[in-house]
């Protein structure tokens, strides 16, 4: 699904923020990606979202060098992954449900079958009841799982997370990482920034681990 | 060889089906945006009314003087209309030999008719006009020439300047005379009036660009999270314009509806004044009105501004809203 051939990035010609990344995860698989603040973890998740190039190497995703993605190209390469943000980046002037229905109404989805899967997503993270509130009236668990169903309402192949549990609870983080392993149960791809090492600990996924911008360590799924 | 099977008519189907309810989700948000950038600037009427405002004062300039010269045109044309050229016949020339001459110009190429002032006539003319009837019924001999008034076919004065050349030419004829120096005087102001007009309008046109584009740089600053979120999620450029494409294009229906109502009104105001300053002169003058086309025009090319400033300032702003 994912390749990373040598990718270096470096900001400004100086900062090496990423360096001779090498790796590939496989399609269906779920895995995390570890390591300090600043060790390029989020680095590594523009790179694949294609907020960012690198300045050495390849990236292939789905037989894919993005690299090589016109710029008209890369709206449509975007549709197919579902993003999680730490800071769940909301649109506060609007409902829940039309919040979860923004990547459908962006691909000009019909809309009945797009509240169809509005409400299909947002019973998955169990908030159908909320659809008509606001960002703002939610908690910040709540507002995490509007951040979820808004990134798998596409059913996009590929879903990377960047600290999703970063400010929560460890029972919120715990069902947030549920709610991961839920849609890889189905097929989904999974990639999940993080550095709540005891959580990662108990879940028992592939991990890559990062320090310096440089992968330190690969440790496959128990 | 092996049979193929008969290719399925489902792909193609699938893919028209698909194109066409994209299609149709373009026009959905189209409609959308149409209506939701409409809500914002009703929203906020106060700050529209005075972008709208704007606008409508930088339209009224140029489209006022651009009316101006549009009658100054019908002037000209109708003056142009009635220039003549006056051949004076060489004195002593009798009535038959002056009628004989009034029929060899009117059979000269370019001109359109003529009219014999004979000797007598030229001074009833003359008496009549000065109100001298008793000094110059005094003199023995009539010192007018015969004269005869050539209308040309082409009225413009390269063409009458030639045609007085030609005129002069004929036997019989002492001088051709043709006054057109006021004409000419005229249509330079009228020129120079063109030119004004069409200066200002490209100025004012670039403040329209200015103002929509200031407004719609505004907009866009506070709506920056929207945009980044929306791209960040597969939004195209398009998808992220159109809402403020549509909001300029508003702002320009909005200003060139206004521009139209000043316009009517100051047309208004001065037509008074000005029928009563043409019936001092003897003429029937009024001043031209913006017709259904000329409406259109002006609110179309207002509407094209305001779309146009609102495309610069989004595609401008577009660069620099990066996702974080």
């Amino acid at each position: 699904m994912i390749v990373f051939e040598h990718v270096g990035k470096r900001y400004g010609g100086r900062f090496e923020a990423l360096a001779n990344l090498d790796f590939r995860v496989h399609r269906g698989e779920m895995l995390f990606l570890t390591g300090h603040s600043g060790a390029g973890k989020s680095s590594l998740l523009r790179l694949i979202m294609r907020l960012e190039r690198p300045t050495r190497g390849r990236i292939l995703v789905a037989g894919h060098d993005i690299d090589r993605l016109h710029p008209s190209q890369v709206p449509f390469y975007r549709r197919q992954i579902g993003v999680v943000f730490q800071d769940h980046q909301l649109l506060h002037d609007r409902s829940i449900f039309h919040n979860v229905a923004l990547p459908l109404t962006i691909q000009g989805v019909e809309p009945r079958e797009s509240a169809r899967r509005v409400r299909a997503a947002l019973d998955k993270v169990g908030l159908l009841h909320r659809e008509k509130a606001l960002p703002i009236e939610l908690s910040g668990g709540e507002q995490q799982r509007v951040g979820i169903a808004r990134a798998v309402v596409n059913k996009p192949a590929l879903l990377l997370a960047d600290e999703p549990t970063g400010n929560l609870d460890p029972q919120l983080s715990a069902d947030i990482m549920a709610l991961f392993e839920d849609f890889n149960r189905i097929g989904t791809t999974v990639m999940i920034a993080s550095h709540d090492l005891a959580l990662i600990a108990r879940l028992q996924h592939r991990t890559l681990r990062l320090r310096e911008g440089r992968l330190v360590g690969d440790r496959e799924a128990a | 060889m092996s049979r193929r099977p008969a290719p399925s008519p489902r792909g193609a189907r699938t893919h028209r089906t698909r194109s066409s309810s994209r299609l149709r989700g373009w026009l959905r948000h189209h409609r959308a945006m149409c209506l939701d950038s409409a809500w914002r600037l009703l929203r906020t009427p106060v700050s529209s009314l005075v972008t709208m405002l704007a606008i409508a004062i930088a339209m009224v300039l140029p489209a006022g003087l651009w009316l101006t010269l549009d009658s100054a045109r019908l002037l000209d044309a109708e003056l142009t209309e009635s220039a003549t050229l006056t051949a004076y016949l060489a004195p002593g020339v009798g009535d038959g030999e002056a009628a004989r001459i009034d029929e060899a110009l009117g059979a000269q190429p370019g001109v359109a008719r003529t009219r014999l002032i004979t000797a007598a006539e030229g001074m009833a003319e003359f008496q009549q006009a000065l109100g001298l009837e008793d000094a110059l019924g005094r003199l023995d001999d009539n010192p007018l020439p015969a004269s005869v008034v050539v209308t040309p076919e082409a009225p413009a004065p390269e063409a009458a300047r030639a045609l007085a050349e030609s005129l002069a030419a004929v036997p019989g004829v002492e001088e051709v005379r043709l006054d057109l120096a006021w004409i000419e005087r005229l249509r330079s102001l009228a020129e120079l009036g063109q030119r004004v007009t069409l200066a200002l309008a490209v100025l004012f046109g670039g403040g329209v660009l200015l103002v929509v584009g200031n407004t719609i740089r505004l907009a866009v600053e506070s709506r920056r999270k929207e945009i980044e979120v929306v791209t960040l999620i597969g939004a195209t450029h398009g998808f992220v314009r159109r809402p403020f494409l549509y909001s300029g294009a508003w702002y320009g229906l909005g200003g060139g509806l206004l521009a139209w109502g000043l316009l009517t009104l100051g047309g208004e105001w001065l037509a008074t004044p000005v029928s009563a300053l043409a019936a001092s002169y003897g003429a029937s003058f009024s001043l031209p009105r913006l017709g259904v086309g000329g409406s259109a025009f002006l609110v179309g090319c207002s509407m094209l501004l305001g779309w146009l400033g609102a495309w610069m300032a989004v595609s401008r702003h577009l660069a620099e809203v990066k996702p974080r």
